[in-house]
C-alpha cells in the first residue's frame, strides 16, 4: 500500500460520514418511527396520544378482508405483469434489435409510453375502455366490434378490471424493459450467434442456447425490477377505477394511501407499510437467491 | 383572497396586526392540512372542508369560536353554516359561502317532450321524476345527467345523500358512530334502487364521457350544484329552469362547503378571530368572494348586494338552505365513510345489487370505526 492508499484508507469513514449522515436522517430515522408507530395506536392528527399496543396492528392486518383483498389483488397483478411484460420486451428487443437505423424509430415507439405520465395514460385508457355505445364507444370495444364480439364493460366488470389495468400497464411499462433487453442483447458477441449458426442451430435453438443463457443476469434484473414495479402498483387503478368494482381493483399502496389520510390510523398504516416493504424485500431476496443457486 | 388579506392587513396595520397567507400550492390540501397537524404546525387560522369539522373537532386542533361573535351577529349566518360548524353544541367553524344541489332543466326540450316541469319551487316526486324522465327517452332525448365521471368521492357524498334522506334514511348514527344496520338498512335499499332504475332504465349514463352533456345541449335536466349556475344562464339564457330534488318522501337537500377554523394551539387566537371576522363580513369577505366563485353567500345581510337571489336560478339554492338542506353527517369517520359510500354508488350504478353492496360498504366502515373507537369505550 503506498503512503497515499493508506492516509486515503484512513481518511475513508471520514468521506463516508455525509452520506451516512443523509441516509440516517432521510432512511433509517422516518424507518424507525415508523416501526415505533406500528406497535401503537397512533392517530395521525394527535399523534402524541399514542397507545403502545403491540402487535395488535399486524395481527388485525392479517385478518382484515380489505387488506388481504388489497394484497390478493396486487399479487394477482405482480404475477400478470411479470412474465407477460418480461417475455414481450424479451421478444420486441429481439425484433429491433438491428442495425439499421430505420428500425430505430420503433424503438422510440415502444419506449414513448414510458415517458409519459401515468397519470395521462391512465385518462387515455379509460376512454379507450369506454363500454358506452354509440359514438363515445371506446377503440377497445370497438376493435371488438369489427372482430364480431360483443363490448364490455372493461373497468366496471369484477372479472375484467384488474386484467384490463394489467394490460395496460404492460403497453406502459414494456418499453424500458425492451431497452434494457436490447443494451444486453447488444453485449452478446456476434461471434458467437454466427458460431451457432455456423454449427446449424436455427433460430430457436440460437434463442434458447446462445441468447438466453447470455442474458442471465439481464433477465434476473429485469424480473426483479418489474416484481417491485408491479408491487408498488397505484395510480393505474386509483384514476381507473377507485379500487372498484368491490374492492377488484384495490391495491396494498392505495390500501395504505387511505389507512392514512382517510382512516387516519397512523399505527395501523405503518403497520402496513412495513409488511409491504418486508414482503417485497422478501421477494427480491428470494429471486437473488433463487439466481445465484444455478449460477452454481 | 390576497386582496382580501392585502384590505385586512391595511385596516389593522395600525394595531400591529398582519396575516400572512399560505396557500399549499396544488391538491391534496386536506392531505396536507392533516400533515401539518401531526407535526404541530397548524397556522393559527386555516380553511377546512365542512365534513371535517368534526374530526379536528374531536382530535383536539381547533378551538371554539362562539366567544367571538354576538348572538346577532351568528344569527345573520344561515343555520346550515352554523349546524356545519357545530360539534358538540359548540361553534368551530364558519364560513364565506354554503352550497345547493338542484336539478337544472331546459325549458325548451321538456316541452318538445311534453313534460311540465313542477310550478313554483315545488319538487316532482320520486315517481313523477322517474315518468318524465321516461317521456323524454321516449321522445328521442337523453334525460339527465348525474356525472357519474366525477373524479372526487365527495361528488357522490354530496350529491347523492338527500335521495338516502328523502327516503327517511341515513348514513351513520352519529352519536353511537353506528353504520351496521344504518347504511344498509330497508330504507336506504329502497332508495338506491330507486336511484339505480335511473341508470338501468338508461336515463342517465353510468358511463358519461363528456362532463357538461347539460350545457352542450345533449341532456335535457342536470342533478348539478350551484357551481355550474353561471355557465348554464350563460349558455341557456331563458331556457334555463331549475327545480329541487326529486322526493321519495321528505324534501332534502345538501349544503356545506370550505370553512375557517382557529387552531387550539393558535398564538394569537383574538388575531386570529379578528381575521374570521374579516373574512365573514359582508362587505370584507362574503361580497368579494361570492363575486368571485359564485356560491352561495354565508349571511342573509349579504343577499341584498346578489339581486340575482330574487330570481331563478339563485332563489332557490337560499330557500333550501334556509328550510330542508342538511349537513353531510357529522362523525369523526366521516372521510371514511364517504369513500366508501362513493365506491358503492359507483358500483351500484353499474348494476350491483344494492342490499349486498351496501352491507359490504356498512361492513368496512363499521371495521374501521371500531378499531378507532372500541364499542366499549363509547358513551
Amino acid at each position: 500500500m503506498t503512503a497515499w492508499q493508506k492516509s486515503f484508507s484512513r481518511r475513508a469513514p471520514l468521506l463516508l460520514l455525509p452520506a451516512l449522515g443523509l441516509l440516517a436522517v432521510f432512511v433509517v430515522w422516518p424507518l424507525a418511527r415508523a416501526a415505533y408507530w406500528s406497535f401503537t395506536s397512533a392517530d395521525l392528527l394527535a399523534p402524541e396520544r399514542a397507545r403502545w399496543i403491540g402487535w395488535d396492528n399486524y395481527s388485525d392486518l392479517l385478518g382484515d378482508p380489505r387488506f388481504r383483498q388489497a394484497f390478493g389483488n396486487t399479487a394477482i397483478f405482480a404475477l400478470l405483469i411479470v412474465p407477460i411484460q418480461t417475455a414481450a420486451a424479451f421478444l420486441l428487443a429481439l425484433w429491433i434489435n438491428r442495425p439499421e437505423p430505420a428500425w430505430r424509430w420503433l424503438r422510440t415507439v415502444f419506449f414513448l409510453p414510458t415517458i409519459v405520465a401515468m397519470p395521462v395514460l391512465a385518462v387515455v385508457w379509460t376512454v379507450l375502455y369506454q363500454p358506452a355505445e354509440g359514438t363515445e364507444m371506446g377503440l377497445v370495444n370497438a376493435a371488438l366490434g369489427l372482430a364480431g364480439l360483443a363490448p364490455r364493460a372493461w373497468l366496471r366488470d369484477p372479472h375484467l378490471a384488474l386484467p384490463a389495468i394489467a394490460a395496460m400497464s404492460v403497453w406502459q411499462g414494456v418499453g424500458l424493459q425492451m431497452m434494457v433487453f436490447l443494451a444486453g442483447l447488444q453485449g452478446i458477441p456476434r461471434e458467437q450467434l454466427e458460431a451457432a449458426r455456423m454449427d446449424g442451430a436455427g433460430p430457436l435453438q440460437r434463442v434458447f442456447h446462445v441468447i438466453l443463457p447470455g442474458l442471465r443476469n439481464t433477465v434476473i434484473f429485469v424480473v426483479t425490477v418489474t416484481t417491485i414495479l408491479a408491487f408498488r402498483l397505484f395510480v393505474q387503478p386509483y384514476l381507473m377505477t377507485r379500487g372498484g368494482p368491490g374492492n377488484r381493483t384495490l391495491s396494498l399502496v392505495q390500501s395504505i394511501y387511505e389507512t392514512t389520510f382517510l382512516n387516519q390510523d397512523l399505527g395501523r398504516a405503518c403497520a402496513e407499510a412495513l409488511l409491504f416493504l418486508g414482503w417485497v424485500a422478501l421477494l427480491t431476496w428470494l429471486q437473488r437467491t433463487a439466481a445465484r443457486e444455478e449460477r452454481a | 383572497m390576497q386582496q382580501i388579506a392585502a384590505a385586512f392587513n391595511a385596516a389593522h396595520a395600525k394595531e400591529g396586526l398582519h396575516a400572512e397567507l399560505t396557500f399549499f400550492p396544488d391538491f391534496q390540501y386536506t392531505e396536507k392540512l392533516a400533515v401539518a397537524a401531526a407535526a404541530h404546525d397548524l397556522p393559527d387560522v386555516f380553511d377546512l372542508d365542512g365534513p371535517l369539522v368534526t374530526r379536528f373537532a374531536d382530535a383536539g386542533l381547533i378551538a371554539p369560536i362562539g366567544e367571538w361573535f354576538t348572538a346577532d351577529e351568528l344569527a345573520d349566518f344561515l343555520p346550515t353554516i352554523r349546524a356545519q360548524g357545530t360539534v358538540h353544541d359548540h361553534l368551530y367553524t364558519l364560513g364565506a359561502f354554503d352550497s345547493a344541489a338542484v336539478i337544472y332543466y331546459d325549458r325548451a326540450m321538456l316541452a318538445a317532450a311534453g313534460v311540465n316541469p313542477p310550478a313554483g319551487q315545488k319538487a316532482w316526486t320520486w315517481a313523477e321524476f322517474v315518468a318524465a324522465c321516461a317521456r323524454l327517452k321516449a321522445a328521442g332525448m337523453e334525460p339527465l345527467a348525474l356525472h357519474l365521471d366525477e373524479s372526487s368521492d365527495e361528488w357522490f357524498t354530496y350529491a347523492f345523500s338527500p335521495v338516502i334522506w328523502s327516503g327517511g334514511g341515513r348514513l351513520i348514527e352519529p352519536q353511537t358512530s353506528r353504520v351496521r344496520g344504518v347504511l344498509a338498512s330497508a330504507a336506504n335499499i329502497r332508495s338506491l334502487s330507486a336511484w339505480q332504475e335511473l341508470f338501468r332504465r338508461g336515463f342517465a349514463a353510468a358511463d358519461p364521457v363528456d362532463p357538461d352533456p347539460f350545457g352542450n345541449g345533449k341532456v335535457a335536466m342536470d342533478w348539478n350544484g350551484h357551481w355550474v349556475a353561471r355557465s348554464h344562464l350563460r349558455r341557456k339564457g331563458d331556457r334555463l329552469g331549475v327545480m329541487p330534488l326529486p322526493v321519495l318522501e321528505t324534501p332534502a337537500a345538501p349544503c356545506g362547503s370550505w370553512c375557517w377554523a382557529i387552531s387550539a394551539r393558535a398564538r394569537h387566537p383574538a388575531a386570529a378571530a379578528r381575521w374570521l371576522h374579516w373574512v365573514t363580513a359582508d362587505a370584507t369577505g362574503i361580497i368579494p368572494i361570492v363575486r368571485a366563485n359564485g356560491a352561495v353567500p354565508a349571511r342573509r345581510s349579504a343577499f341584498a348586494a346578489f339581486p340575482e337571489y330574487a330570481g331563478s336560478p339563485y332563489r332557490l339554492f337560499r330557500i333550501q338552505l334556509e328550510t330542508v338542506a342538511q349537513t353531510r353527517p357529522r362523525t369523526p369517520f366521516y372521510a371514511t365513510l364517504t369513500q366508501r359510500f362513493a365506491a358503492a354508488l359507483r358500483d351500484i350504478a353499474h348494476g350491483a345489487d344494492v342490499a349486498a353492496r351496501l352491507h359490504a360498504a356498512e361492513d368496512e366502515v363499521q371495521r374501521v370505526i371500531d378499531r378507532r373507537e372500541p364499542p366499549e369505550a363509547r358513551q
